[in-house]
């Protein structure tokens, strides 16, 4: 079931001279993890903006095409009326933090409040919910004083509590530590586990072709390829796009595997670590 | 001269248990990368340095100057910090004025200070900009800006705040060249940040801030060849080198080039 | 620094209340020693909000707000003891200045108001939680959007002042001096507005595009996390004010 259909969009700021996205059209079928990767200013952000009706709701500009989010025409609905649809979860946590709640708890029921969801609705979905992002301990406090990986887990619960068919995550991991990034993508992980669609932007690319299904890899609005990780991952224009190589790609490259298996080097350590074995025998010491 | 000692530092904000505690430290010139979690007493360690903040206890003496004794606008002179937010400091409307703020205040002349800070526009590639208004320009080339307005005050010894995040490949490569090339004119560059690939690849010396303390302090090689103490930190080894520890290799891999090294002799 | 506002985080019966009753109780009986000017009624509300806010175990926060007013009042007495219009009989005289009685009491009449209006609005500022009197009015129809500014600017200028610290730095660090004489610091104050004004723009802007895709917007009745009891006794005591009121008005209007 596809639950993203995009057709022929292009989009323009309304103060930009050229064209933020141009002629993209993609689908996404259901519980699949897709990562977005392209050199910053290619299109990626816009491209989420364009999912949950920020473009052009939000932004207003120049719009052309379709895009279809679980069966509505973004064009069609109000932003707040996707949000039950689709979410979207910043690159910025400490921005996402509505400012008016006093506890953790009451942050995440923010959102349900505005859908006008049942109060022993709203205590349940917020109570799951806290329990799956792990910061249920943390409800009573200040959503303020708290560290960032929590505080993005937060952001993300919030967005979960509207029950989404869709996430999208917007470089979520890049203002935190390493501790803070796994927990978010343990987090993410889980959801897609739980049937949930995600899109995922994100620059960390080792962490993100262990994770993703698939990649759309973008440069100047447009997108250059759709594929799975370790098709992408093994272009030879990635550094022209200013995207990283996976260091396990480089490492195989390197040895001159990537000629023995044309059809797609693994992208994880373990796949990598089980291919150089295979290769080289077990006695390294 | 030593750039910087550091003596017995202990710090803590009025009345609260000490961020930082006993640190004795001291840098040459060797790129040095300060890791550790969130909390652990980075950014405290590195105002302190700059002078933002005084110690509790202890001294610390930029090129010889005790930092207690002066403020930190005089010890810019010395020491620069380009911070992790460029809008917490861009505030011209014009990219050159800004870079050339800092000269200004140094009190060089406006042509000094010009000429300052277009050899430091040129650095980070942004020398076509000088007429543009920074808020016009991208977030990383916002950043780039910042960094050329510190370095237009042409201090001995730079820092670097998360300077990797949020951006891509291309200006992660722009930093390391910049590193690099401080480092041959004989400035010492610290940088405070979370990704390990970049510290493998950019500098020569680590050390590990766990709770305030300092947990290991050694090459780089010494350090992430200490997979335990790193986990323990809440830190991990640079990917290759996780291969390579996956690989039981006879020794730690710490870039690109070892790991094909290692492959070439031994098979 | 969490939030700006002197609420003071007790558990008390005054604090149980419901906030549109302490609002309706507030806006009465401020009104009420004006509807009826006598000095007695004046203290008897007086009294009444005292006791209110001995309930609520507030009453000694009382004490640096009416600090505060003491110098107006002082100034009050000094003028209308001296210059009242009406003045004819002397009550006493200091420093060859003479103090006439009805002046005097004028002061008193206005200062015993002026107590009794801050009392009164104390006890929303010191006895209600700004989150709970807020959603109180968004419940009864005031727009969720302004209800959101009022809540949100309590947290949100606290934060401002941390990211106005950072600047600071930031331009300490490129040379700025900031401390020495009043001209030194009044021109390290520019480099900071530029940046904050940034900062805060940014932030708003990143935070209405959250608060969009949090259905922010939805035209749909909003419901709430709390419940607002409205207890027995509160329903008694809503009564008992709205009586007051109206007798009040029956009494002015009788005059």
């Amino acid at each position: 079931m596809k639950k993203v259909i995009i057709e022929g969009l292009s989009y323009k700021y309304p103060l930009s001279s050229r064209l933020a996205l141009e002629d993209i059209s993609l689908t996404i079928e259901k519980g699949e993890f897709i990562g977005i990767v392209g050199k910053n200013l290619s299109g990626k952000t816009t491209l989420c903006q364009a999912l949950v009706g920020l473009v052009p709701h939000f932004y207003h500009g120049g719009f052309r095409g379709k895009v279809e989010v679980a069966g509505m025409n973004t064009m069609n609905y109000s932003i707040a009326q996707l949000a039950e649809k689709i979410g979207l979860v910043f690159q910025n946590p400490f921005n996402q933090i509505s400012g008016s709640k006093l506890t953790v708890y009451e942050e995440v029921a923010f959102g349900l409040e505005n859908l006008g969801i049942s109060r022993p609705e709203m205590i349940e979905r917020t109570e799951n919910v806290l329990k799956l992002l792990d910061i249920y301990h943390l409800k009573d406090r200040n959503p303020f004083e708290i560290s960032g990986g929590q505080m993005q887990r937060l952001a993300i619960a919030s967005i979960v509590a509207l029950k989404p068919e869709v996430i999208i995550l917007d470089e979520p991991t890049s203002q935190l530590d390493p501790q803070g990034t796994n927990e978010v993508f343990r987090a993410v992980n889980q959801l897609k586990e739980q049937g949930i669609t995600i899109i995922m932007v994100e620059h960390k690319v080792e962490k993100l072709a262990a994770y993703a299904d698939k990649i759309i890899l973008m440069s100047e609005g447009k997108i250059v390829d759709y594929d799975r990780p370790s098709n992408i991952f093994a272009r030879s224009d990635l550094k022209k796009l200013g995207v990283k190589t996976p260091i396990f790609i480089q490492a195989l490259q390197s040895l001159g595997l990537d000629k023995k298996y044309p059809g797609g080097l693994p992208v994880t350590l373990e796949d990598t670590y089980k291919l150089v074995v295979k290769e080289y025998g077990n006695d390294q010491n | 001269m030593e750039m910087i000692k550091i003596k017995n530092l202990t710090f803590s904000y009025q009345g609260q248990t000490p961020v930082l505690k006993d640190i004795s430290l001291s840098f040459g010139n060797s790129p040095t990368a300060i890791i550790g979690q969130n909390g652990a007493g980075k950014t405290t360690l590195v105002k302190l340095l700059k002078g933002l903040l005084k110690p509790t206890s202890g001294d610390i003496l930029i090129q010889g100057r005790n930092t207690k004794e002066y403020s930190a606008a005089t010890l810019s002179r010395n020491i620069g910090l380009i911070f992790q937010n460029p809008n917490d400091q861009i505030f011209k409307n014009r990219v050159l004025d800004e870079v050339m703020f800092g000269p200004l205040n140094l009190k060089y002349s406006i042509k000094e200070a010009r000429k300052k800070s277009l050899e430091a526009l040129k650095l980070v590639q942004m020398e076509d900009k000088i007429d543009c208004n920074p808020y016009d320009l991208s977030l990383a080339e916002r950043k780039l800006i910042s960094i050329a307005s510190i370095l237009s005050m042409e201090p001995e010894i730079v820092i670097f705040d998360e300077p990797t995040i949020a951006q891509d490949y291309h200006g992660i490569e722009l930093i390391k060249e910049l590193i690099k090339k401080l480092s041959k004119e004989g400035k010492l560059v610290i940088t405070i940040t979370h990704d390990m690939d970049f510290v493998t690849e950019a500098f020569s010396r680590a050390i590990i801030l766990r709770d305030g303390s300092v947990i290991l302090d050694g090459t780089i090689r010494e350090v992430f060849s200490k997979p335990d103490l790193l986990r323990k930190s809440f830190l991990e080894q640079p990917h290759i080198t996780q291969l390579g520890e996956k690989l039981n290799l006879a020794q730690t891999i710490l870039s690109l080039e070892e790991f094909i090294q290692y492959f070439t002799t031994v098979s | 620094m969490k939030s700006i506002s002197l609420y003071v985080d007790l558990d008390s019966p005054l604090h149980r209340l419901d906030p549109l009753t302490k609002i309706s109780y507030t806006l009465v009986f401020m009104l009420i020693p004006f509807l009826i000017p006598l000095k007695s009624i004046t203290l008897i509300c007086l009294g009444l909000t005292l006791s209110l806010l001995w309930l609520g175990r507030v009453i000694k926060h009382i004490v640096p707000i009416i600090s505060f007013s003491l110098f107006l009042l002082f100034t009050i007495f000094l003028i209308q003891g001296l210059f009242h219009p009406a003045n004819e009989k002397v009550a006493f005289s200091i420093l060859g200045l003479t103090f006439y009685q009805e002046g005097l009491e004028y002061a008193l009449g206005l200062s015993l108001r002026f107590i009794n209006l801050l009392c009164c609005t104390s006890i929303i500022i010191l006895a209600t939680k700004p989150s709970d009197l807020i959603q109180s009015l968004v419940r009864r129809g005031l727009s969720p959007r302004f209800g959101y500014v009022m809540s949100s600017v309590l947290q949100i200028i606290p934060q401002m002042s941390n990211t106005t610290q950072v600047i600071l730095d930031a331009q300490k660090s490129r040379g700025m001096e900031t401390e020495g004489n009043l001209f030194v610091r009044a021109k390290a104050y520019i480099p900071l507005l530029a940046p904050l004004v940034m900062s805060s723009l940014v932030s708003a802007n990143d935070r209405s595009l959250a608060l969009e895709v949090r259905a922010f917007n939805a035209q749909r009745k909003r419901t709430f996390l709390s419940e607002e009891k409205v207890t027995f006794t509160a329903l008694i005591f809503r009564f008992l004010i709205f009586f007051s009121f109206i007798s009040s008005i029956v009494w002015r209007l009788k005059q």
